[in-house]
């Protein structure tokens, strides 16, 4: 009876309730938390252990010395990438089907940049708000802060987008992000925005409004500065580089845990350890995405294979673990540049195989035998 | 323990001497071992990967120390038992329940699983040669179910329909392997403790 539970439990099939009752049992009784130890303990160390297979499968087939080098490089790299990386296979969860860019007015209207001449856009007061281009949109004027309206610009994988406020803020917003943002800002109080996905900002300078972008863990205030925020929710982190001002990154659960960085200093919001950490960096690396440029710095495959995803809208399945733990450097220009040619490039320093279907890359290892 | 026996000496030889070739033999044989021990205390297969990665690394570092064949498990389970602990006292390991309560007693069970298994080098290739032993005593039928399940990491259903039985008969068979498992390492189990006790 109670081994049919355990074994429930230990191969994930079990309810809450069920588990719950199960640990009910473990507790009432001394004889049933050894039985339950020594199973689990059998689970976990027969997990895989192979050997048994039904079929009598080759133990070892001897590796030509070729990918066995690349293996002890492998375990070399890993040195340095351990901890720094959650490993690749992610599947990214795209939160939104359209692969238009949206904009949801503050009553939840949508409006699309599919047209090729400039048009505006009107309040229900009849004022004109907006003006809208292709591949921007431009805000003027103010409100009085309970009149404050919010729109949300949400950019699909594939395509990039700028954004002037309505205080004249410039905000430059990447592949696969969302921006909400007042119509208008208010007279009074804080300009508050808020953001999912990376974006440029050069913000308008205005020292009685403070300029907040909040992210799903941290707060960035500042005053009137340039800087890039990295904020995409499949990464435990959220970094900010400050390319002229000063800004301040702050816990939002706890604002005592604060830094305040200055001129090509980045911080980074580690999620798991909640600490901010700063340190200097090159900010052209930063920027240059909203030149329509990507550069790799001693990046890690599976940094850039998430850029690549983002930037062409493409799904990359690595199976290929050695290549998982590469670092590359360079730098592709978006527009003259397809997913092949990149992958060209990178196969050059590191073979591997890949396969496109549809818009799903495979990347396998190159089997010798 | 199998035929591989002396083929692997040479290669762990080998490996003491830094041969690469021999590391990567005992990589692929160990990886996914350790990463499927670590992911049923960790509960993220990146994690336990990441983890068994580690455990590698480590080993190959510490390649010297290794002082035998045996050695080599005992090292990796040890630095993977010891990972995951920490990992569990300092709460990064995902909460699986709603229930906090739950969670937390999920905590304290698994560090006292882990801290049930020694892996010193005797225990360890004993326990797998009695593992290996039980399993190859199952009932035919239920070893087939017990080996699907577990090496092959297949779904009950899945298992049900390539044998074409029903879904309870591929449960019933699972629970009556892993009785026979635990009534025979409860011996074992028993045995290592007179050992112990009596010396």
């Amino acid at each position: 009876m109670t081994s049919e539970k355990i074994y429930k439990y230990l191969s994930n099939e079990a309810s809450e309730q069920e588990v719950q009752q199960l640990f009910e049992w473990i507790d009432a009784s001394e004889e049933y938390k050894k039985q339950f130890i020594t199973l689990k303990k059998t689970w976990a160390l027969t997990a895989l252990t192979g050997g048994f297979s039904l079929e009598t499968t080759d133990v070892i087939s001897i590796k030509p010395k070729n990918s066995i080098r690349k293996y002890f490089k492998y375990a070399a790299i890993l040195f340095v990438c351990i901890g720094l990386v959650g490993l690749v296979f992610y599947l990214n969860e795209r939160t939104t089907a359209s692969k238009e860019i949206v904009l949801e007015l503050g009553d939840g209207s949508l409006e699309y940049f599919t047209e090729k001449n400039q048009t505006t856009l009107v309040n229900d007061k009849g004022e004109m708000v907006a003006r809208k281009f292709p591949d921007k949109i431009l805000y003027f004027g103010k409100v009085l802060d309970k009149e404050v309206l919010y729109h949300t610009l949400t950019v699909p994988y594939g395509k990039t987008f700028q954004l002037k406020l309505s205080d004249g803020t410039l905000v430059s917003l990447n592949s696969g992000t969302t921006l909400r943002y007042p119509e208008q800002f208010g007279i009074n109080g804080k300009r508050n925005v808020y953001l999912t996905g990376e974006a440029f900002f050069d913000v308008a300078k205005d020292k009685k409004h403070p300029f907040i972008v909040h992210s799903d863990e941290v707060d960035i205030e500042v005053l009137g500065t340039k800087f890039n925020v990295n904020a995409y929710p499949e990464d435990k982190t959220v970094s900010s580089v400050l390319v002229e001002g000063s800004i301040q990154m702050s816990e939002k659960e706890n604002p005592l845990n604060t830094v305040l960085i200055h001129p090509t200093q980045m911080a980074v919001w580690q999620s798991e350890s909640k600490k901010i950490v700063t340190k200097t960096v090159d900010t052209s690396f930063y920027e240059a995405w909203t030149q329509g440029e990507i550069v790799f710095k001693n990046t890690p495959f599976s940094t850039i294979t998430k850029i690549i995803e983002r930037t062409y809208d493409v799904e990359i399945i690595n199976e290929n673990a050695v290549l998982a733990k590469q670092n590359f450097t360079g730098s592709i220009k978006i527009s003259e540049s397809s997913v092949e040619n990149i992958l060209e490039l990178l196969k050059h320093d590191t073979p591997f195989n890949y396969s496109i279907k549809q818009k799903t890359i495979t990347i396998t290892p190159i089997f010798h035998n | 323990m199998n035929d591989n026996t002396s083929f692997e000496l040479e290669l762990f030889l080998s490996f003491k001497k830094g041969d690469e070739t021999a590391y990567t033999f005992f990589y692929d044989k160990y990886f996914r071992k350790i990463q499927s021990f670590s992911v049923q205390f960790v509960y993220d297969s990146d994690e336990a990967e990441n983890l068994a990665q580690e455990a590698l690394l480590h080993l190959w570092q510490n390649r010297e120390s290794v002082e035998s064949i045996n050695g080599i498990q005992a090292f990796l389970y040890t630095y993977a038992k010891s990972k995951c602990l920490n990992l569990i006292r300092h709460n990064k390991v995902k909460d699986k329940f709603k229930n906090d309560l739950l969670n937390q007693k999920e905590k304290e069970l698994n560090i006292e699983v882990l801290n049930s298994v020694q892996f010193d080098t005797l225990e360890l290739t004993e326990l797998e040669r009695i593992i290996q032993e039980s399993i190859n005593d199952l009932p035919p039928k239920t070893r087939e179910v017990f080996i699907k399940k577990r090496f092959e990491n297949k779904k009950n259903a899945e298992i049900a329909e390539e044998m074409e039985v029903s879904l309870k008969a591929v449960e019933a068979h699972m629970t009556k392997a892993l009785k026979i498992l635990k009534n025979k390492l409860s011996d074992y189990l028993f045995l290592i403790f007179i050992l112990i006790y009596n010396n």
